[in-house]
């Protein structure tokens, strides 16, 4: 496209948001990766010797004997430390910044304001409104004003109290309805029109005659109160710039790529002098995954004083960087004929996006566009209006944009099984959606574990005799979900892979993976280690894995959307799979053999039709093909098939493969104090194949835990004005007042893995690391209903919340109502 | 969180006496700030909430160890952890404070954490001082003046406030014989299991005299006011009354109006008062099992 016009090429902007300069490919010639004799999911060489083995993570010792470098361990010599000023204000004009009393204190060597980096920057490039600092208003309490660099953190304290911030205070917005009804209180000017960020709709089908030709239909509303990720490790970054102009960043980040551009972009470097390093990562959930104010303010500081500068967010500050679950308001109207089929649905949605756009855009789709599966749904239509408001810009967590919307989907459908005196694992059936399909919206469903995952659970969970069986006080819910791995667009426009992998093979026998993916705890590195022992018969000892650092390794987009074990691994095969075919074809012409027969396994290179005569050792075969093809490497990269519906916004939820979940809670409740302790979940997860199923069970458990601590206890709020304080404060930006359960709240959870080998995947392999949080909120909301007869359609379930339940309604008779319909035990 | 505490300087007494005269000292100055086990001033530290910059290591006195049974009533040191309290084979006759003390924070904290700093730091959601007030409790203080001895009831004056001079430590806590056959309960209401900051504490003492009237209550409550209090009116409904389902409606009434629970970032008032009311139900429904149905 030579006239630089937006086409309907992934990642292409919605109509009318076209980025200048943006050229894209011809479509014939996007890149397709190669295709493999007996497909991607088949073992290499016979049977999997290293896939679907409870490996060890590659990582995993440093880890547990502390030695793991974080980035809050790295000490340069004559490094500064710095701290941010954040606003005291939800919403203020900027009137004027005096820091020259704090430039006077001793040991304070550099203040930066907004001024010295105005350029705007942001994740998604249709809505780049943030700064590194603020220059002319605050948006939240917390928002970054300025940064001070000094000797030590408590220097910088002091510092940070003599900068004089002259304030003009505005109305704060604090929820969804003030953001609509006060449009002339604009939290962020480059909303399109009062605090609207993103409004998208979209239908497909005929809802409107869907719902009327229903058998029963149920409206409901919903709220979703958002909550934080609360990783282990807060962000922290150190930088240098140095004498040549060379500018490197250490950061706690899940997207060294994206990080890379916009510190060029925000500093005004050249990309290429600039060098972004991910140390090992103490998680991440979707909290690190855009450029923060404190890797631009350390780089800046450093540019400024000439010395390496360190900033290690405080927790505090971690709830203020945020970039959390959305706050969603939510109202639903399904339909469903007498014997179980969906027939339509309408959605109504509006979200809390905070004060800045961060994902936002692509979060608005999303809490749509995921809804279409493993339920064949006739007709659907959602509305989604995401709002700005005086608040920590909300983002992507773990399961972006789908939790929500799941929660309130799944209720409903118990609600209309509860009507039709149905059993839900039995609906869920019977609605499934398919293997090989498309969904209403025009995704495509390859492989589709979903009905073994509700057989799973339902066996396992011992549903039959539980469900509506238990005495007054216990219940069970069920609940399912679908989620991407990876989506099939950048996000900023352009052809280039998504993933790549370079491999070099030494003639000492070890094999080194250089990628720019990131590992953030859920186990990439070790995934790329497996696959490289996989294909080329290696110990996993003997195979580093070089990540994340973009002077050695090349792009990868980085950890989110779940793509890095499917898109990363993919290139890692590739790669390694070329270089399988090198030293076979070397064995094979050397032996006077078939390349087929060369077997690379357990350390040794053989032929199979006579191992005895023909065996060598994998170190050696490395130094025959070394002598015969030169030095040994390859390159192997992903690009996604091109995807998603034909319509604007059609490629945004688009995936190469879809996984699948379903789960059953039981809990048991106090129906004299509202409290509900959930025993048990039963995680069932069609991950394709587990690479690793420690790491994929780990991911299981750990989803359904977060999904649980959601919907029971994490309660995300911001105070009302009071003296002290004015509108917004975080009600409890502490890990003692932010309450995520301890391990003495956490039910059992029972990882039950389902294996469809999907075509694409890396031996078949999808995501596990987000799709099994979803169905643990509403599985856990219609457990509740099952043992009390209430109905929790807003969050947290918590005991305040569940007594006042109890106490509006006639609980106990629609609990025996409910009961009544199964009629007696079985 | 601050990683520089260099500014900040910590006295090392040699025992209990040199402890008293460098703090009766440190008033001329700046007063010396008592650390046990840290578990709350650290927090206030890495807050920026405390403001104090020297502190008393309490540590090497000796004298505030230990734990004694003498006569039927037992004698716990201010510097006694949680976690030896609940492990402690003498703790078997105050079966609450075995409780309370397996509830504050988690292990970690129960390690460090002492009886007599979680006196000292007056926190009204305090998980141990309920069940002090209902066995009436007494502290043991001591200055260069002497010892001198405070019913627990006594020593707490206001929100975070102490009847204690500013040279004064906390020594030790009494716990006086429980009355045979008391029925005793704790219950603490948390948002979680651990590291859980309280809804509703409460510690509860009943005794049923002759004729089986309950001669001896107490319902002691954390949480629900300023300091940790006892609900007298509805103490005062059940004592001298035969257990019954009418006394226990009487209380239930009364306990509406002896507490009036605040409003806060942990909890809001109605729900407090409703879990309180359904934690002392659960009480006499315990101590009594023909109470109710």
């Amino acid at each position: 496209m030579s006239d630089g016009k937006p086409t309907q090429a992934p990642g292409t902007p919605p109509a009318g948001m076209a980025i200048p300069g943006n050229r894209t490919m011809p479509k014939e010639d996007r890149l397709t990766p190669p295709v493999w004799e007996g497909g991607r999911a088949a073992p290499p060489n016979g049977d999997f010797r290293m896939i679907g083995k409870r490996n060890r993570k590659v990582e995993g010792l440093a880890k547990v004997t502390g030695r793991a470098v974080y980035a809050d361990d790295l000490v340069l010599p004559r490094m500064l430390h710095a701290k941010l000023l954040r606003s005291i204000h939800a919403h203020a004009r900027i009137v004027s910044i005096d820091a020259s009393a704090a430039l006077a204190l001793p040991g304070v060597h550099a203040v930066v304001t907004g001024a010295d980096m105005p350029t705007h920057f942001g994740i998604i490039p249709w809505t780049e409104d943030e700064q590194a600092l603020c220059t002319d208003k605050v948006r939240y309490v917390g928002d970054a004003i300025a940064a001070v660099a000094a000797d030590d953190e408590r220097t910088c304290e002091e510092a940070l109290k003599l900068v004089r911030v002259e304030y003009e205070p505005l109305p704060a917005v604090t929820d969804i309805e003030t953001a609509l009804a006060h449009p002339e209180w604009q939290v962020n000017e480059k909303a399109g029109e009062g605090n609207i960020s993103k409004h998208v709709r979209l239908e497909f089908g005929d809802v409107d005659g869907a719902l009327a030709a229903s058998d029963h239909v149920v409206e409901g509303d919903y709220w979703y109160e958002g909550s934080t990720h609360a990783p282990l490790e807060p962000h922290c970054c150190v930088a240098e710039f140095d004498s040549t102009g060379f500018l490197t960043v250490w950061s706690s980040t899940q997207v060294a790529h994206y990080l890379h551009r916009d510190l060029a972009k925000v500093l005004n470097l050249p990309t290429q002098r600039v060098r972004v390093i991910q140390p090992v990562v103490g998680g991440g959930f979707g909290g690190k995954s855009e450029p923060f104010s404190l890797e631009f303010a350390a780089a800046k500081l450093s540019m400024v004083t000439g010395r390496p500068v360190k900033i290690l967010y405080t927790r505090e500050e971690v709830f203020y960087a945020h970039r959390g679950r959305h706050p969603m308001r939510l109202r639903y109207r399904t339909g469903m004929t007498a014997d179980g089929a969906i027939t339509g649905t309408d959605a109504l949605v509006q979200l809390d996006g905070g004060a800045y756009s961060s994902f936002g855009l692509v979060t608005t789709y999303y809490s749509g566009q995921l809804l279409t599966a493993p339920y064949a749904l006739p007709a659907y239509r959602f509305d989604s209006t995401r709002v700005f408001t005086n608040k920590p810009a909300c983002g992507p967590k773990r399961g972006h944009g789908s939790v929500q919307p799941r929660f309130a989907f799944e209720c409903q459908l118990d609600k209309l099984c509860e009507k039709a005196g149905l059993d839900p694992i039995e609906v869920r059936r019977r609605n499934f959606i398919g293997e090989r399909t498309k969904t209403v919206n025009g995704m495509r469903v390859t492989s589709n574990g979903f009905l073994e995952c509700l057989d799973a659970v339902e066996r396992e969970s011992g549903w039959a005799a539980k469900f509506r069986r238990m005495p007054y006080g216990r219940g069970i819910g069920v609940a399912g979900s679908m989620y991407i791995s990876g989506t099939n667009y950048c996000i900023y426009p352009n052809e280039m892979p998504q993933s790549a992998v370079q491999l070099r093979l030494d003639r000492s026998g070890r094999a080194t993976v250089m990628s720019g993916c990131s590992d953030i705890g859920q186990g990439v590195e070790s995934v790329l280690a497996y696959i490289v022992c996989e294909e080329l018969g290696l110990d996993l000892r003997d195979v580093r894995v070089v990540a994340a650092d973009t002077d050695l390794t090349p792009v990868d987009l980085g950890a989110y959307s779940s793509r890095e074990t499917f898109m990363v691994g993919n290139a890692c095969l590739d790669a390694a799979r070329h270089l399988r075919l090198k030293i076979a074809q070397t064995l094979a012409e050397r032996w006077g053999v078939a390349a087929g027969e060369i077997v690379l396994a357990n350390g040794v290179a053989c032929a199979s039709s006579d191992p005895g005569r023909f065996a060598i050792s994998v170190k050696e075969a490395f130094q025959w093909a070394e002598a015969r093809h030169g030095t040994l490497g390859s390159v192997g990269w992903y690009q996604s098939p091109k995807l998603g519906g034909e319509y604007r916004g059609g490629t945004i939820g688009a995936s190469p493969a879809y996984s699948f979940t379903a789960h059953v809670a039981e809990v048991e409740c106090d129906p004299e104090t509202g409290f509900v302790a959930v025993k048990h979940i039963w995680v069932a997860h069609d991950c394709g194949r587990a690479l690793n199923p420690v790491t994929v069970e780990g991911q299981m458990e750990g989803s359904a835990y977060m999904g649980f601590g959601e919907a029971l206890l994490e309660t995300q709020r911001y105070k009302d004005a009071a003296p002290g304080h004015a509108f917004g404060l975080h009600h409890g930006p502490s890990l003692l007042d932010y309450r995520m359960p301890t391990s003495l709240d956490t039910p059992e959870l029972h990882a039950l893995i389902v294996e469809s080998v999907d075509p694409e995947g890396p031996y078949g392999a999808k995501e596990a690391g987000e799709g099994p949080l979803h169905p643990s909120i509403p599985a856990i909301a219609n457990a509740i209903h099952d043992a009390l007869g209430v109905r929790c359609d807003a969050l947290p379930f918590d005991p305040p919340s569940v007594m006042r339940l109890l106490r509006a309604g006639e609980a106990r008779a629609n609990w025996e109502r409910a009961r009544a319909q199964v009629g007696g035990p079985r | 969180m601050k990683t520089a505490i260099s500014t900040l300087a910590v006295e090392c007494p040699k025992h209990l006496k040199h402890a008293l005269t460098l703090l009766h000292e440190s008033l001329a100055t700046e007063r010396l700030t008592p650390l046990a086990g840290g578990t709350d001033l650290f927090v206030y530290l890495n807050a920026g909430s405390h403001r104090g910059t020297r502190f008393l290591d309490l540590a090497p006195c000796a004298e505030l160890r230990g734990i004694k049974a003498i006569k039927g009533r037992l004698r716990i040191g201010a510097l006694e952890t949680f976690d030896r309290i609940a492990r402690h084979p003498k703790m078997a006759a105050w079966p609450l404070l075995v409780q309370a003390a397996r509830c504050v924070g988690a292990a970690q904290i129960q390690n460090r954490g002492t009886i007599g700093g979680n006196i000292a730091n007056a926190s009204p959601a305090g998980d141990s001082l309920p069940v002090l007030l209902a066995y009436d409790a007494l502290v043991h203080v001591a200055s260069v003046r002497g010892e001198r001895t405070i019913p627990f009831r006594e020593l707490q004056t206001g929100y975070r406030q102490l009847a204690l001079e500013a040279d004064e430590l906390i020594v030790a806590v009494e716990l006086p014989e429980v009355p045979a056959g008391a029925k005793q309960f704790f219950r603490k209401v948390g948002t979680r299991a651990a590291q859980s900051i309280s809804k509703v504490v409460f510690a509860g003492v009943l005794v049923p005299g002759r004729g089986g009237q309950w001669s001896h209550v107490r319902l002691a409550w954390g949480s629900m006011a300023p300091i940790t209090v006892r609900s007298l009116r509805a103490e005062a409904a059940l004592l001298a009354h035969k257990p019954s389902a009418q006394a226990a409606a009487w209380a239930d009434v009364a306990l509406g109006e002896d507490l009036v629970p605040i409003d806060d970032i942990r909890s809001d008032a109605e729900y407090r008062l409703s879990a309180a009311r359904h934690v002392l139900a659960q009480f006499l429904r315990s101590s009594h099992a023909g109470f109710r149905g």
